[in-house]
């Protein structure tokens, strides 16, 4: 049976305000789950409801059959990168391998290091590399236990646009090369979730409802055929711009200005 | 973890960004190794100078200049005084501060690690970091007589307060988002605070043992003029009662030249501990 990872009826609430409210998705092992939606609607609290980091407060989180649990089955790539600056890259890779033998680790962490391209930086310490560089340490330290989902929350949101671009076919490549891990990405970016999902989900402000559910038509692998080029890319980005903008303006918390009449 | 300020002023001896390193780097071209080394002799020439015309100005008796402090320390040396009272001292002084760097590290971090220890002692480590320890000085030799043991207490309780303060604000300003994502890779306590918690705050366990460095070489010489008289501290008393100037300064510069040792043996290994932040 493929792993699969399961929300039904999900809902938070920080200090008795609702985060997320009603949630239901389901992504299996193999898929790319792209989560859309404007800031503070609990996109990063879904990531760590799916993780294991904290319970909901109505409905049920399941990976496979159980309740999740943090290091098992799911892994994080966070918009910060979040590497341990003291130890080297090769150090920050094995973190997410406790407990196996050295030898065992040290082949894990040259495999994943070769599979990103930082080989050559493996003795390096973070301070020496990129943004990009980084982000890729973080994806090889994810990568690393052959975790079931990799959850992602806007990782590549502080690359500049071409180190973005290269970041996006490099997951897809990656996710290929890896026997294939679900993925749940969260991003602001339109133009990010059409290029990466295979499904698309869009949320409202807080408390963040699904609003809609999109699947992606574009033809797989698209790491090697550019979806922007594709007749139907321009309405489905015009469709989920529209979803955004209409959730952002009916949300009677927002400071944006409302058309008159 | 939630941060709430240590009102202290040991904390002032807060870890500088490594920023400003990199800074400090660009801007001073005298700033490698060659540059401070120079800067540094030029300034001891300046000092001696300066150091001389005040001895030739001050009455006769009440001063002594350098080179009468050198001859001084030589035969002070040769004589056999220095080393006995240089090795009381350094037991001591490396005792007392050497427990208190491991008792207030430990201390520190794991009030740190626990609110519901911080909350209780803190109020009582607070109150004693800010009572003069000469006050406790009688108590002391009243408790453990007037030998070893009394000395390395006094240097211990003058020298463990700053570590104590400097590694429980460490350990409170853990990055939280790392240690978020130690704990989803599925990381237990321990290993957050030995991989995460504890090498970040190496900055301020060094800041901490620098400034109690420094207090437990005060300590030590006020304790062996408080206790049975001993070490260098001895010395002092008895070259100051007779107004021995040259001897008493060559003492005076002998536990300069100890201070300037531990701290730069502290430079090192913080540099060592701290290589990571060089870019490279
Ligand atoms: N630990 C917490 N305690 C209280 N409130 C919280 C906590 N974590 C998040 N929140 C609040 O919950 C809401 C959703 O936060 P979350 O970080 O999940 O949103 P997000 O969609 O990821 O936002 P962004 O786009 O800014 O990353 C926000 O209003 C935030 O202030
Ligand atoms: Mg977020």
């Amino acid at each position: 049976m493929t792993a699969r990872l399961t929300l039904a009826g999900v809902s938070l609430a920080f200090a008795g305000a609702p985060v997320v409210q009603g949630i239901d998705l389901s992504v299996a092992r193999g898929e790319v789950l792209v989560i859309l939606g404007p800031s503070g609607c609990g996109k990063t609290s879904l990531l760590r409801l799916m993780a294991g980091l904290i319970r909901p407060d109505a409905g049920q989180v399941t990976l496979s059959g159980a309740p999740p649990r943090p290091g098992e089955g799911a892994a994080m790539v966070f918009q910060s990168y979040r590497l341990l600056p003291w130890k080297t890259v090769a150090q920050n890779v094995a973190f997410a391998l406790p407990g196996r033998p050295a030898a065992e680790r040290e082949a894990r962490v040259a495999e994943v290091l070769r599979l990103v391209g930082l080989a050559r930086v493996a003795g390096s310490f973070p301070a020496a590399l990129s943004g990009g560089m980084k982000q890729r340490v973080a994806l090889a330290r994810a990568l690393a236990p052959r975790p079931d989902f990799l959850l992602m929350d806007e990782p590549f949101a502080a690359l500049d646009a071409q180190a973005r671009e290269l970041m996006q076919a490099e997951l897809l490549r990656l996710v290929g090369a890896t026997g294939g891990p679900g993925v749940v990405f969260v991003t602001h970016s339109v133009d990010e979730a059409l290029v990466l999902g295979d499904r698309v989900v869009v949320l409202s402000p807080r408390p963040g409802r699904i609003v809609a559910r999109i699947d992606v038509p574009f033809p797989v692998p698209r790491w090697q055929a550019d979806p922007h080029d594709h007749p139907a890319y321009a309405e489905l980005r015009h469709r989920l711009w529209q979803l955004l903008r209409d959730a952002v303006l009916k949300d009677p918390a927002s400071d944006f200005h409302r058309p008159e009449g | 973890m939630q941060d709430r300020p240590v009102a202290t002023a040991h904390t002032a001896g807060r870890p500088a960004a490594p920023a400003s390193a990199a800074l400090n780097r660009r801007a001073g071209g005298l700033g490698d190794g060659l540059g401070t080394a120079l800067l540094r002799l030029g300034f001891l020439g300046l000092i001696l100078i300066v150091w001389t015309a005040l001895a030739r100005a001050a009455p006769p008796g009440l001063f002594a200049s350098p080179l009468a402090v050198a001859r001084a320390g030589w035969m002070m040396a040769a004589e056999g005084r220095l080393a006995p009272a240089l090795a009381a001292s350094l037991t001591v002084y490396l005792a007392g501060t050497g427990i208190a760097v491991v008792v207030g590290c430990a201390l520190g971090a794991a009030m740190g690690m626990s609110r519901t220890l911080a909350r209780t002692i803190d109020i009582y480590v607070l109150a004693l970091a800010a009572t003069p320890r000469v006050a406790f000085i009688p108590l002391i030799i009243v408790a453990l007589g007037l030998g070893l043991q009394a000395k390395v207490l006094i240097v211990f309780l003058g020298a463990v307060m700053p570590v104590i303060l400097n590694a429980y604000a460490g350990v409170r300003a853990a990055d939280a988002e790392l240690v978020e994502m130690a704990i989803a890779t599925g990381a237990g306590r321990g290993r957050v605070l030995a991989h995460v918690v504890l090498p970040g705050a190496v900055p301020y366990f060094i800041a901490g043992i620098r400034i109690g460095a420094t207090i437990g070489l005060i300590n030590t010489i006020v304790a062996e003029l408080y206790t049975a008289i001993s070490g260098l501290g001895g010395l002092l008393a008895l070259y100051g009662s007779r107004f021995r100037m040259a001897e008493y300064l060559a003492v005076v510069v002998v536990l300069a030249l100890i201070g300037a040792g531990v701290t730069e043996a502290l430079r090192l290994v913080e540099k060592r501990l701290l290589r990571w932040r060089e870019a490279g």
